[in-house]
Protein backbone atom coordinates (compact mmCIF):
# COMPACT_ATOMS: atom_id res chain seq x y z
CA UNK A 1 0.00 0.00 0.00
CA UNK A 2 1.32 3.41 -0.82
CA UNK A 3 0.22 6.79 -0.20
CA UNK A 4 0.84 9.61 -2.68
CA UNK A 5 0.41 13.01 -3.39
CA UNK A 6 1.03 14.34 -6.69
CA UNK A 7 1.41 18.42 -6.76
CA UNK A 8 -1.32 19.09 -4.13
CA UNK A 9 -1.62 22.96 -2.68
CA UNK A 10 -4.48 23.15 -0.36
CA UNK A 11 -6.36 26.36 0.86
CA UNK A 12 -9.77 26.60 3.27
CA UNK A 13 -12.47 28.50 0.76
CA UNK A 14 -11.57 32.36 0.31
CA UNK A 15 -8.45 31.34 2.94
CA UNK A 16 -4.44 31.87 1.87
CA UNK A 17 -2.73 28.62 1.18
CA UNK A 18 -2.14 26.21 4.03
CA UNK A 19 0.13 23.69 1.83
CA UNK A 20 1.64 24.42 -2.05
CA UNK A 21 3.08 22.26 -4.66
CA UNK A 22 3.25 19.02 -1.93
CA UNK A 23 4.87 15.89 -3.80
CA UNK A 24 4.87 12.65 -1.55
CA UNK A 25 5.40 8.97 -2.16
CA UNK A 26 4.24 7.33 1.50
CA UNK A 27 5.72 3.44 1.60
CA UNK A 28 3.73 1.07 3.66
CA UNK A 29 5.46 -1.02 6.50
CA UNK A 30 7.43 2.34 7.19
CA UNK A 31 7.29 4.51 9.91
CA UNK A 32 7.21 8.45 8.84
CA UNK A 33 7.14 11.13 11.23
CA UNK A 34 5.80 14.68 9.84
CA UNK A 35 7.71 17.21 12.39
CA UNK A 36 7.72 20.84 11.89
CA UNK A 37 6.23 24.21 13.77
CA UNK A 38 2.53 24.70 14.61
CA UNK A 39 0.60 25.91 12.03
CA UNK A 40 3.16 24.44 9.02
CA UNK A 41 0.17 22.27 7.82
CA UNK A 42 0.99 18.72 9.45
CA UNK A 43 -2.15 17.85 10.32
CA UNK A 44 -3.42 19.46 7.23
CA UNK A 45 -1.19 17.21 5.32
CA UNK A 46 -2.56 14.50 7.43
CA UNK A 47 -6.13 14.62 6.94
CA UNK A 48 -5.92 14.99 2.60
CA UNK A 49 -4.02 11.64 3.47
CA UNK A 50 -7.22 10.07 4.68
CA UNK A 51 -9.67 12.34 2.56
CA UNK A 52 -11.09 14.28 5.30
CA UNK A 53 -9.78 17.04 3.28
CA UNK A 54 -9.89 17.09 -0.44
CA UNK A 55 -7.16 18.87 -2.29
CA UNK A 56 -7.45 22.34 -3.91
CA UNK A 57 -5.16 21.35 -6.91
CA UNK A 58 -3.44 18.42 -7.56
CA UNK A 59 -4.38 14.82 -6.56
CA UNK A 60 -3.66 12.33 -2.84
CA UNK A 61 -3.82 8.21 -4.13
CA UNK A 62 -4.61 5.79 -1.34
CA UNK A 63 -3.68 3.04 -2.75
CA UNK A 64 -5.33 3.45 -6.53
CA UNK A 65 -8.15 5.59 -4.67
CA UNK A 66 -8.03 9.05 -5.89
CA UNK A 67 -9.37 10.85 -2.61
CA UNK A 68 -11.27 13.61 -4.24
CA UNK A 69 -13.63 10.37 -5.94
CA UNK A 70 -13.27 8.01 -3.07
CA UNK A 71 -15.88 8.03 -0.03
CA UNK A 72 -14.44 8.11 3.50
CA UNK A 73 -15.74 4.49 4.78
CA UNK A 74 -13.70 3.54 1.49
CA UNK A 75 -10.65 5.02 2.55
CA UNK A 76 -11.25 4.04 5.98
CA UNK A 77 -11.62 0.19 5.53
CA UNK A 78 -7.60 0.80 4.46
CA UNK A 79 -5.99 3.83 6.98
CA UNK A 80 -6.73 4.17 10.42
CA UNK A 81 -7.01 8.05 11.42
CA UNK A 82 -5.79 9.15 15.18
CA UNK A 83 -7.40 12.70 15.39
CA UNK A 84 -5.27 15.67 17.25
CA UNK A 85 -8.22 15.75 20.08
CA UNK A 86 -9.27 12.25 21.39
CA UNK A 87 -12.83 13.56 21.80
CA UNK A 88 -13.66 13.69 18.24
CA UNK A 89 -13.57 9.86 17.46
CA UNK A 90 -14.64 9.06 20.81
CA UNK A 91 -19.12 8.62 20.81
CA UNK A 92 -20.53 5.38 22.99
CA UNK A 93 -21.76 5.37 26.40
CA UNK A 94 -19.21 3.03 27.68
CA UNK A 95 -15.41 2.33 27.02
CA UNK A 96 -16.72 -0.95 25.88
CA UNK A 97 -19.35 -0.37 23.74
CA UNK A 98 -16.95 2.37 21.58
CA UNK A 99 -14.43 -0.33 20.85
CA UNK A 100 -17.43 -2.72 20.10
CA UNK A 101 -19.17 0.03 17.82
CA UNK A 102 -17.74 -0.85 14.40
CA UNK A 103 -17.76 -4.63 14.57
CA UNK A 104 -21.37 -4.62 16.01
CA UNK A 105 -22.10 -2.63 12.89
CA UNK A 106 -20.29 -5.06 10.65
CA UNK A 107 -22.74 -7.62 12.25
CA UNK A 108 -19.80 -9.82 13.86
CA UNK A 109 -20.66 -12.71 16.56
CA UNK A 110 -20.96 -10.84 19.72
CA UNK A 111 -18.70 -13.96 21.26
CA UNK A 112 -15.65 -12.87 18.95
CA UNK A 113 -16.95 -8.89 19.47
CA UNK A 114 -16.33 -9.38 23.11
CA UNK A 115 -13.60 -11.02 23.06
CA UNK A 116 -11.47 -8.74 20.81
CA UNK A 117 -12.52 -6.05 23.15
CA UNK A 118 -10.97 -7.73 26.60
CA UNK A 119 -7.86 -8.24 24.34
CA UNK A 120 -7.98 -4.26 23.47
CA UNK A 121 -8.57 -3.29 26.71
CA UNK A 122 -5.68 -5.11 27.97
CA UNK A 123 -3.46 -4.30 25.28
CA UNK A 124 -4.00 -0.64 25.65
CA UNK A 125 -4.70 -0.74 29.80
CA UNK A 126 -8.00 0.25 29.79
CA UNK A 127 -9.80 -2.74 31.90
CA UNK A 128 -9.95 -0.34 34.97
CA UNK A 129 -12.29 2.10 32.78
CA UNK A 130 -14.17 -0.59 30.66
CA UNK A 131 -17.72 0.42 31.94
CA UNK A 132 -17.35 4.25 32.32
CA UNK A 133 -18.08 6.80 30.41
CA UNK A 134 -15.40 7.73 27.56
CA UNK A 135 -15.86 11.62 28.07
CA UNK A 136 -14.57 11.46 31.86
CA UNK A 137 -11.73 9.39 31.38
CA UNK A 138 -8.42 11.43 31.80
CA UNK A 139 -6.64 12.86 28.46
CA UNK A 140 -4.13 10.19 28.39
CA UNK A 141 -6.61 7.81 28.64
CA UNK A 142 -9.18 9.33 25.88
CA UNK A 143 -6.22 8.91 23.80
CA UNK A 144 -4.97 5.59 24.08
CA UNK A 145 -8.89 4.71 23.88
CA UNK A 146 -9.12 6.08 20.54
CA UNK A 147 -6.08 4.57 19.27
CA UNK A 148 -7.71 1.19 20.19
CA UNK A 149 -10.73 1.67 18.72
CA UNK A 150 -8.78 3.04 15.47
CA UNK A 151 -6.57 -0.79 15.74
CA UNK A 152 -9.63 -2.23 16.28
CA UNK A 153 -10.24 -2.22 12.19
CA UNK A 154 -7.04 -3.66 11.61
CA UNK A 155 -5.67 -0.86 9.18
CA UNK A 156 -2.95 -1.63 6.76
CA UNK A 157 -2.06 2.22 7.35
CA UNK A 158 -2.16 4.54 10.50
CA UNK A 159 -2.33 8.44 10.57
CA UNK A 160 -1.32 9.39 14.17
CA UNK A 161 -1.66 13.14 15.42
CA UNK A 162 -0.07 13.48 18.12
CA UNK A 163 -0.17 10.17 19.73
CA UNK A 164 2.06 10.62 22.84
CA UNK A 165 0.03 13.72 24.02
CA UNK A 166 -0.88 13.37 27.64
CA UNK A 167 0.91 9.99 28.26
CA UNK A 168 2.89 9.72 31.04
CA UNK A 169 6.32 7.66 30.79
CA UNK A 170 5.17 4.40 31.14
CA UNK A 171 2.13 5.15 28.77
CA UNK A 172 4.73 6.30 26.41
CA UNK A 173 6.91 3.39 26.58
CA UNK A 174 3.83 1.12 26.14
CA UNK A 175 2.71 3.34 22.86
CA UNK A 176 6.22 2.52 21.68
CA UNK A 177 5.81 -1.27 22.19
CA UNK A 178 2.40 -1.13 20.13
CA UNK A 179 4.23 0.95 17.27
CA UNK A 180 7.05 -1.90 17.33
CA UNK A 181 4.49 -4.63 16.90
CA UNK A 182 2.46 -3.00 14.37
CA UNK A 183 5.92 -2.18 11.94
CA UNK A 184 6.36 -5.91 13.02
CA UNK A 185 3.34 -6.88 11.55
CA UNK A 186 3.79 -4.46 8.15
CA UNK A 187 1.45 -1.69 9.22
CA UNK A 188 2.79 1.42 7.68
CA UNK A 189 2.42 4.33 9.73
CA UNK A 190 2.48 8.53 9.40
CA UNK A 191 2.93 9.95 13.08
CA UNK A 192 2.64 13.42 13.59
CA UNK A 193 4.57 14.92 16.52
CA UNK A 194 7.05 16.85 18.37
CA UNK A 195 8.00 14.81 20.92
CA UNK A 196 12.22 14.52 19.46
CA UNK A 197 13.02 11.74 21.54
CA UNK A 198 9.70 9.65 19.97
CA UNK A 199 10.55 10.32 17.05
CA UNK A 200 14.49 9.76 16.99
CA UNK A 201 13.07 6.11 18.73
CA UNK A 202 10.61 5.32 15.81
CA UNK A 203 11.58 7.27 12.45
CA UNK A 204 12.40 5.25 9.48
CA UNK A 205 11.93 8.42 7.53
CA UNK A 206 11.42 12.30 8.56
CA UNK A 207 9.40 14.78 6.53
CA UNK A 208 9.68 18.54 7.33
CA UNK A 209 6.56 20.20 6.95
CA UNK A 210 6.47 24.29 7.42
CA UNK A 211 6.03 27.28 5.83
CA UNK A 212 3.24 25.12 2.93
CA UNK A 213 5.63 22.67 1.97
CA UNK A 214 7.28 19.34 2.90
CA UNK A 215 10.91 18.45 2.48
CA UNK A 216 12.94 15.14 3.83
CA UNK A 217 14.84 15.67 6.76
CA UNK A 218 16.30 12.19 7.35
CA UNK B 1 -21.10 46.55 -3.37
CA UNK B 2 -21.01 43.01 -0.92
CA UNK B 3 -18.75 43.06 1.25
CA UNK B 4 -18.02 46.42 1.22
CA UNK B 5 -21.27 47.59 3.23
CA UNK B 6 -20.40 47.78 7.01
CA UNK B 7 -23.84 48.71 8.48
CA UNK B 8 -24.28 48.98 12.20
CA UNK B 9 -25.37 45.35 13.93
CA UNK B 10 -28.70 47.52 15.07
CA UNK B 11 -29.38 47.84 11.05
CA UNK B 12 -29.05 44.41 10.31
CA UNK B 13 -31.16 43.38 13.71
CA UNK B 14 -33.61 45.72 12.41
CA UNK B 15 -33.92 44.37 9.35
CA UNK B 16 -33.87 41.02 10.32
CA UNK B 17 -36.79 41.67 13.12
CA UNK B 18 -38.55 43.24 9.61
CA UNK B 19 -37.98 39.97 7.40
CA UNK B 20 -39.24 37.53 10.18
CA UNK B 21 -42.27 39.03 11.21
CA UNK B 22 -43.33 39.20 7.58
CA UNK B 23 -42.93 35.51 7.33
CA UNK B 24 -44.71 34.80 10.05
CA UNK B 25 -47.76 37.60 9.05
CA UNK B 26 -47.84 36.30 5.24
CA UNK B 27 -49.49 33.43 3.74
CA UNK B 28 -49.48 34.64 0.35
CA UNK B 29 -47.05 32.53 -1.61
CA UNK B 30 -45.76 35.25 -4.27
CA UNK B 31 -45.34 37.52 -1.32
CA UNK B 32 -43.20 34.99 0.86
CA UNK B 33 -41.36 34.36 -2.27
CA UNK B 34 -40.65 38.13 -2.48
CA UNK B 35 -39.72 38.48 1.22
CA UNK B 36 -37.13 35.43 0.70
CA UNK B 37 -35.67 37.25 -2.25
CA UNK B 38 -35.45 40.49 0.20
CA UNK B 39 -33.73 38.41 2.66
CA UNK B 40 -31.09 37.05 0.12
CA UNK B 41 -30.74 41.02 -1.29
CA UNK B 42 -30.23 42.25 1.94
CA UNK B 43 -28.07 39.49 3.03
CA UNK B 44 -25.79 40.29 0.08
CA UNK B 45 -26.21 43.87 0.80
CA UNK B 46 -24.86 42.94 4.27
CA UNK B 47 -21.98 41.14 2.69
CA UNK B 48 -22.79 37.91 3.47
CA UNK B 49 -22.20 34.65 1.03
CA UNK B 50 -25.43 33.35 -0.71
CA UNK B 51 -23.41 30.25 -2.09
CA UNK B 52 -23.00 29.40 2.05
CA UNK B 53 -26.75 30.17 2.28
CA UNK B 54 -27.46 27.47 -0.61
CA UNK B 55 -25.89 25.31 0.66
CA UNK B 56 -27.75 25.48 3.63
CA UNK B 57 -30.94 25.64 1.91
CA UNK B 58 -30.24 22.43 -0.20
CA UNK B 59 -29.53 20.62 2.62
CA UNK B 60 -33.22 21.41 4.23
CA UNK B 61 -34.93 20.28 0.90
CA UNK B 62 -35.97 16.77 1.71
CA UNK B 63 -37.40 18.18 5.29
CA UNK B 64 -39.94 20.16 3.18
CA UNK B 65 -40.80 17.69 0.48
CA UNK B 66 -41.86 15.38 3.73
CA UNK B 67 -43.31 18.52 5.31
CA UNK B 68 -45.89 18.83 2.22
CA UNK B 69 -47.05 14.98 2.75
CA UNK B 70 -47.42 15.20 6.33
CA UNK B 71 -49.71 18.40 5.81
CA UNK B 72 -51.51 16.46 2.84
CA UNK B 73 -52.01 13.65 5.17
CA UNK B 74 -53.09 15.33 8.53
CA UNK B 75 -54.85 18.40 6.98
CA UNK B 76 -58.91 18.10 6.24
CA UNK B 77 -60.32 18.76 3.37
CA UNK B 78 -58.84 20.26 0.12
CA UNK B 79 -58.46 18.99 -3.36
CA UNK B 80 -56.24 15.29 -3.69
CA UNK B 81 -53.93 15.23 -6.02
CA UNK B 82 -52.47 11.88 -4.85
CA UNK B 83 -54.31 9.20 -2.69
CA UNK B 84 -53.63 6.01 -1.72
CA UNK B 85 -57.30 4.44 -1.34
CA UNK B 86 -58.74 6.34 1.53
CA UNK B 87 -55.69 7.97 2.66
CA UNK B 88 -54.96 11.55 1.04
CA UNK B 89 -51.32 11.59 0.39
CA UNK B 90 -51.05 14.55 -1.56
CA UNK B 91 -53.78 17.62 -1.65
CA UNK B 92 -53.51 20.91 -3.12
CA UNK B 93 -54.25 22.42 1.08
CA UNK B 94 -51.20 20.70 1.91
CA UNK B 95 -49.07 21.48 -0.97
CA UNK B 96 -49.60 25.19 -0.55
CA UNK B 97 -48.96 24.71 3.68
CA UNK B 98 -46.06 22.80 2.63
CA UNK B 99 -44.54 25.55 0.16
CA UNK B 100 -45.40 28.15 3.05
CA UNK B 101 -43.75 26.56 5.82
CA UNK B 102 -40.49 26.27 3.38
CA UNK B 103 -40.64 29.82 1.99
CA UNK B 104 -40.88 30.63 6.32
CA UNK B 105 -37.70 28.89 7.05
CA UNK B 106 -35.81 29.56 4.11
CA UNK B 107 -36.69 33.74 4.67
CA UNK B 108 -35.93 33.11 8.77
CA UNK B 109 -32.70 31.60 7.86
CA UNK B 110 -31.68 34.10 5.00
CA UNK B 111 -32.37 36.85 7.59
CA UNK B 112 -30.87 35.24 10.53
CA UNK B 113 -27.76 34.78 8.47
CA UNK B 114 -27.48 38.52 7.93
CA UNK B 115 -26.95 38.79 11.80
CA UNK B 116 -23.48 36.53 11.38
CA UNK B 117 -22.10 39.12 9.25
CA UNK B 118 -21.14 41.06 12.14
CA UNK B 119 -18.46 39.67 14.52
CA UNK B 120 -20.08 38.66 18.39
CA UNK B 121 -18.25 41.70 19.77
CA UNK B 122 -20.36 44.01 17.58
CA UNK B 123 -23.97 42.43 18.16
CA UNK B 124 -23.38 42.35 22.06
CA UNK B 125 -22.64 46.06 21.84
CA UNK B 126 -25.94 46.58 19.75
CA UNK B 127 -28.03 45.07 22.20
CA UNK B 128 -26.71 47.07 24.95
CA UNK B 129 -27.54 50.21 23.16
CA UNK B 130 -30.64 48.65 22.15
CA UNK B 131 -31.45 48.68 25.92
CA UNK B 132 -31.14 44.66 26.53
CA UNK B 133 -28.85 43.78 29.67
CA UNK B 134 -25.43 43.02 29.31
CA UNK B 135 -26.26 39.35 30.61
CA UNK B 136 -28.66 38.58 28.39
CA UNK B 137 -26.79 40.26 25.21
CA UNK B 138 -23.78 38.18 25.95
CA UNK B 139 -26.31 34.76 26.14
CA UNK B 140 -27.28 35.99 23.12
CA UNK B 141 -23.96 35.72 21.82
CA UNK B 142 -22.60 32.79 23.16
CA UNK B 143 -25.49 30.78 21.15
CA UNK B 144 -24.13 32.47 17.91
CA UNK B 145 -20.79 32.08 18.68
CA UNK B 146 -21.20 28.26 19.32
CA UNK B 147 -23.46 27.11 16.34
CA UNK B 148 -20.79 26.88 14.08
CA UNK B 149 -18.51 24.73 16.62
CA UNK B 150 -21.02 22.50 17.26
CA UNK B 151 -21.77 21.39 13.73
CA UNK B 152 -17.80 21.23 13.46
CA UNK B 153 -18.16 18.36 16.11
CA UNK B 154 -21.11 17.17 14.50
CA UNK B 155 -19.08 16.82 11.01
CA UNK B 156 -15.78 15.14 13.12
CA UNK B 157 -18.11 12.82 14.56
CA UNK B 158 -19.33 11.85 11.09
CA UNK B 159 -16.19 11.72 9.49
CA UNK B 160 -14.58 9.45 12.58
CA UNK B 161 -17.43 6.92 12.20
CA UNK B 162 -17.05 7.22 8.19
CA UNK B 163 -13.12 6.37 9.03
CA UNK B 164 -13.96 3.52 10.74
CA UNK B 165 -14.89 1.79 7.34
CA UNK B 166 -18.32 2.12 8.02
CA UNK B 167 -20.94 2.73 5.10
CA UNK B 168 -24.08 4.54 6.76
CA UNK B 169 -26.26 3.97 3.77
CA UNK B 170 -25.45 0.23 4.03
CA UNK B 171 -26.05 -0.01 7.49
CA UNK B 172 -29.69 -1.33 8.17
CA UNK B 173 -31.97 1.37 8.92
CA UNK B 174 -32.06 0.39 13.03
CA UNK B 175 -28.62 -0.17 13.47
CA UNK B 176 -28.22 3.41 11.22
CA UNK B 177 -31.11 4.74 14.08
CA UNK B 178 -28.70 3.85 16.80
CA UNK B 179 -25.46 5.22 14.87
CA UNK B 180 -27.17 8.69 14.60
CA UNK B 181 -27.76 8.28 18.54
CA UNK B 182 -24.42 8.41 19.05
CA UNK B 183 -23.85 11.83 17.80
CA UNK B 184 -25.85 12.74 20.92
CA UNK B 185 -23.82 12.14 23.86
CA UNK B 186 -20.46 13.61 22.79
CA UNK B 187 -22.46 16.81 21.70
CA UNK B 188 -24.59 17.05 25.27
CA UNK B 189 -21.16 16.73 27.19
CA UNK B 190 -19.38 18.78 24.84
CA UNK B 191 -22.36 21.44 25.33
CA UNK B 192 -21.88 20.88 29.06
CA UNK B 193 -18.17 21.28 29.49
CA UNK B 194 -17.81 24.27 27.36
CA UNK B 195 -20.38 26.15 29.48
CA UNK B 196 -18.99 24.64 32.63
CA UNK B 197 -15.49 26.16 31.68
CA UNK B 198 -16.51 29.69 29.99
CA UNK B 199 -18.63 30.23 33.29
CA UNK B 200 -14.92 29.47 35.55
CA UNK B 201 -13.52 31.96 32.49
CA UNK B 202 -16.34 34.92 32.85
CA UNK B 203 -15.69 34.34 36.52
CA UNK B 204 -11.82 34.66 36.66
CA UNK B 205 -12.31 37.55 34.59
CA UNK B 206 -14.63 39.07 37.48
CA UNK B 207 -18.09 38.66 35.00
CA UNK B 208 -20.59 41.13 36.71
CA UNK B 209 -18.18 42.05 39.43
CA UNK B 210 -19.30 46.48 39.30
CA UNK B 211 -22.78 46.72 38.79
CA UNK B 212 -22.38 49.80 35.98
CA UNK B 213 -19.96 48.59 32.80
CA UNK B 214 -18.01 50.79 30.16
CA UNK B 215 -17.77 50.00 26.48
CA UNK B 216 -14.52 51.14 25.10
CA UNK B 217 -16.02 51.16 21.05
CA UNK B 218 -19.88 52.86 21.23
CA UNK B 219 -21.73 52.46 18.00
CA UNK B 220 -22.68 54.85 16.07
CA UNK B 221 -25.37 55.14 13.46
CA UNK B 222 -24.24 56.28 10.36
CA UNK B 223 -26.61 58.21 7.17
CA UNK B 224 -26.65 54.93 5.63
CA UNK B 225 -27.66 52.95 8.93
CA UNK B 226 -30.79 55.65 8.28
CA UNK B 227 -31.62 55.07 4.80
CA UNK B 228 -31.37 51.25 4.77
CA UNK B 229 -34.03 51.62 7.65
CA UNK B 230 -35.93 54.05 6.31
CA UNK B 231 -36.06 51.87 2.79
CA UNK B 232 -36.71 48.69 5.19
CA UNK B 233 -39.61 50.10 6.59
CA UNK B 234 -41.49 51.43 3.31
CA UNK B 235 -40.30 47.98 1.57
CA UNK B 236 -41.87 46.41 5.01
CA UNK B 237 -45.28 48.86 5.09
CA UNK B 238 -45.73 48.22 1.27
CA UNK B 239 -46.09 44.30 1.67
CA UNK B 240 -48.17 44.30 4.74
CA UNK B 241 -50.69 47.12 3.11
CA UNK B 242 -50.40 44.88 -0.14
CA UNK B 243 -51.13 41.35 2.05
CA UNK B 244 -54.15 43.19 3.95
CA UNK B 245 -55.82 44.27 0.55
CA UNK B 246 -55.32 41.32 -0.59
CA UNK B 247 -56.78 39.45 2.13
Amino acid sequence: MMIALNAVSFRYPRGNWILKDINLHIESKKCTFMVGPNGGGKTTLGKLMTGILKPTLGDVFVDKLNTKQAKLYQVGTKVGYLFQEPERQIFAATVRDELAFVMELKGIEKEVIEQRVEVALVRFQLQEVADSFPFQLSRGEKQRLALATVLMNNPSFLILDEPTTGLDVERKERLSEIIRELKKRGTGMVIISHDERFVEKHADRIIIVAGGGARDGG
Amino acid sequence: MAGKVSLDPRTKLFMVLAISSLAVFLTNIYLLLLVLLLAVAALAFAGGSIVDLLGKLKRLIAIFIAIVFVQSIFTKGGQPLLQAGELVILSDIGLTRGIQTMLRFFIILSSAAIMTTSNPREIIQGLIQCKVPYEIAFMVTVAIRFFPILRDEVNDIMTAIQLRGINLKQVPFLKRLKTYSYLLSPMLFSVFMKSQDLSVAMEMRAFRAYPRRTSLRVLHFRTQDYQVMALCTIIFLAIVFTALKAG
